[in-house]
């Protein structure tokens, strides 16, 4: 049996962390770990394993005998320890999981959002312009787009959408530093969604009611309706995922354009190049940097042994960095034509919300380009990461 | 280019075939990919380069001699 010593644990990079203020230098990280070593152990969150090479990613990610979701996919947790569905279950249980929702999110089916999408859009983006000359867009836009969006395609109240972002916030974004604080939200977000399916009970089945919260609670797995506990579980999940990312993204792509006059004229006079430089900015400063796996039967990755029950990060925004894969890796180029990145995860557990971040995200620079004639960086402490404030400078 | 077609054990329904080249790409009520009859043929065609160069699960393929469907041999043994 190999000594940690000779495994190289020892010469690794312990402190390799992938959240927080981690996130500010994290592309020289990156450069580095893909440069000097792709695989390496950190002692963060229990100890990991990170992969961060494209192609490494990728197998383990079309590999679940190997590399299990479970416990879960998220490290730290989200608040709670109960597994995630569908993304914390391995097969075979998780296909009947992600069936249920699958046709909802087509590009077809996300088609017939666009318009609403467009308007939410607008309106935003007129908001933002009739603000003043300096506005927080991450508040005035990047945050409440997915919220109206994803809350009316699941079926979240409008009442009770204020409350939403302070969630977020303690769940995902405390989570590393204060953990009690997340699992308080944790156990708040769980208690809203269990009065939320007490009262779609009561009122019973809404043949009017399309919503994603109706397609759960009438949906069947094994000829068996979703118990209490999976719904919760659910519903807990869509939550985060729904919101949080999608509001990253467009908040990262507009501290972007921000930054790059030249990119955001370009988008402006050329709203068709809009959708391909969305899929840029998801390559390099995507809001899923990283997801974890459990290793289930000995491996061996890059020549480093990886031993059954030892946890695994695969990290996406070192593969989507990858030099073997992408020319000029760190330039950010909106017009770049091979981008096959790994921003929505791949394999079983590919994101199941793909085709609706993408829309939200290209509508937002869409309409926020059209509504807003010029806008810079006001404040460049403000990092590329994240959902916090993005002060821009609005100008005609 | 031969035959091409979406491997329907990798496909995981990224959908970016569809928006690259809806000419040649055709999305199921599940979200997963399928090459639209009639245009398996397009393999050499910018947008569809683009599709299988993009595919995010590699899961645009093209048909080997033994895998093409029977359909000359069929007309050749009858």
């Amino acid at each position: 049996m190999s000594t940690e010593a000779e495994r190289g644990i020892a010469d690794n990079k312990p402190d390799f962390d992938f959240h927080g203020r981690a996130l500010d230098n994290i592309f020289d990280e990156y450069e580095e770990i893909l440069a000097k070593r792709p695989v390496g152990h950190s002692e963060k969150y229990g100890g990991f394993w990170y992969i961060a090479k494209s192609e490494d990613i990728f197998n383990a990610e079309q590999d679940p005998d190997t590399f299990a979701v479970g416990p879960s996919m998220i490290l730290p947790s989200f608040g709670t320890d109960v597994p995630l569905i569908p993304i914390d279950i391995d097969p075979p249980a998780h296909s009947d999981f992600r069936k249920i929702l699958l046709p909802m999110f087509t590009p077809m089916n996300i088609k017939k959002l666009e318009p609403g999408m467009k308007e939410t859009a607008r309106q935003l983006a007129e908001e933002v312009l009739s603000s003043g000359e300096v506005v927080d867009v991450s508040a005035k836009l990047a945050r409440p787009m997915p919220t109206i969006i994803f809350s009316r395609l699941a079926g979240y109240p409008e009442e009770d959408w204020p409350i939403f972002d302070r969630w977020i916030d303690e769940i995902i974004y405390e989570r590393t530093a204060k953990p009690e604080t997340a699992y308080a939200a944790g156990r708040e977000l769980n208690d809203y969604f269990d009065r939320l399916l007490d009262e779609r009970e009561k009122a019973g089945p809404d043949a009017a009611k399309d919503d994603l919260i109706a397609q759960l609670m009438k949906a069947e797995v094994k000829g068996r309706k979703l118990t209490r506990e999976e719904l919760l579980s659910y519903c807990y999940l869509l939550f985060l995922a729904g919101l949080d990312t999608t509001a990253w993204a467009i908040r990262s792509a507009l501290w972007y354009l921000a930054g790059n006059q030249k990119a955001q004229q370009q988008l402006r006079e050329n709203p068709d190049m809009i959708p391909g430089a969305a899929e840029e900015f998801l390559r390099t400063l995507s809001p899923v940097q990283a997801m974890a796996r459990t290793v289930k039967t000995d491996t061996v990755v890059q020549g480093q042994e990886l031993k059954a029950g030892e946890r695994v990060v695969l990290v996406f925004g070192a593969g989507n960095r990858d030099p073997e894969v992408y020319e000029e890796p760190n330039e950010i180029k909106i017009d770049r034509e091979n981008n096959r990145h790994l921003a929505f995860g791949g394999g079983i557990h590919r994101c199941l919300g793909s085709n609706l971040g993408r829309a939200e995200m290209v509508i937002a620079m869409e309409e926020f380009l059209k509504a807003v004639p010029h806008f810079e960086r006001a404040n460049d402490a403000e990092p590329w990461h994240g959902v916090g404030p993005l002060t821009l400078k609005i100008g005609a | 280019m031969g035959e091409i077609y979406v491997d329907g054990a990798r496909c995981q329904g990224h959908a970016r075939c569809w928006a690259l080249a809806p000419e040649t790409f055709e999305i199921d009520e599940e979200g997963y990919g399928k090459v639209i009859p009639g245009r398996e043929n397009s393999g050499d065609e910018l947008n569809v380069r683009k599709a299988i160069r993009n595919c995010p699960e590699r899961a645009i393929l093209e048909r080997s001699d033994d895998e093409a469907p029977a359909k000359n041999e069929e007309v050749a043994t009858s």
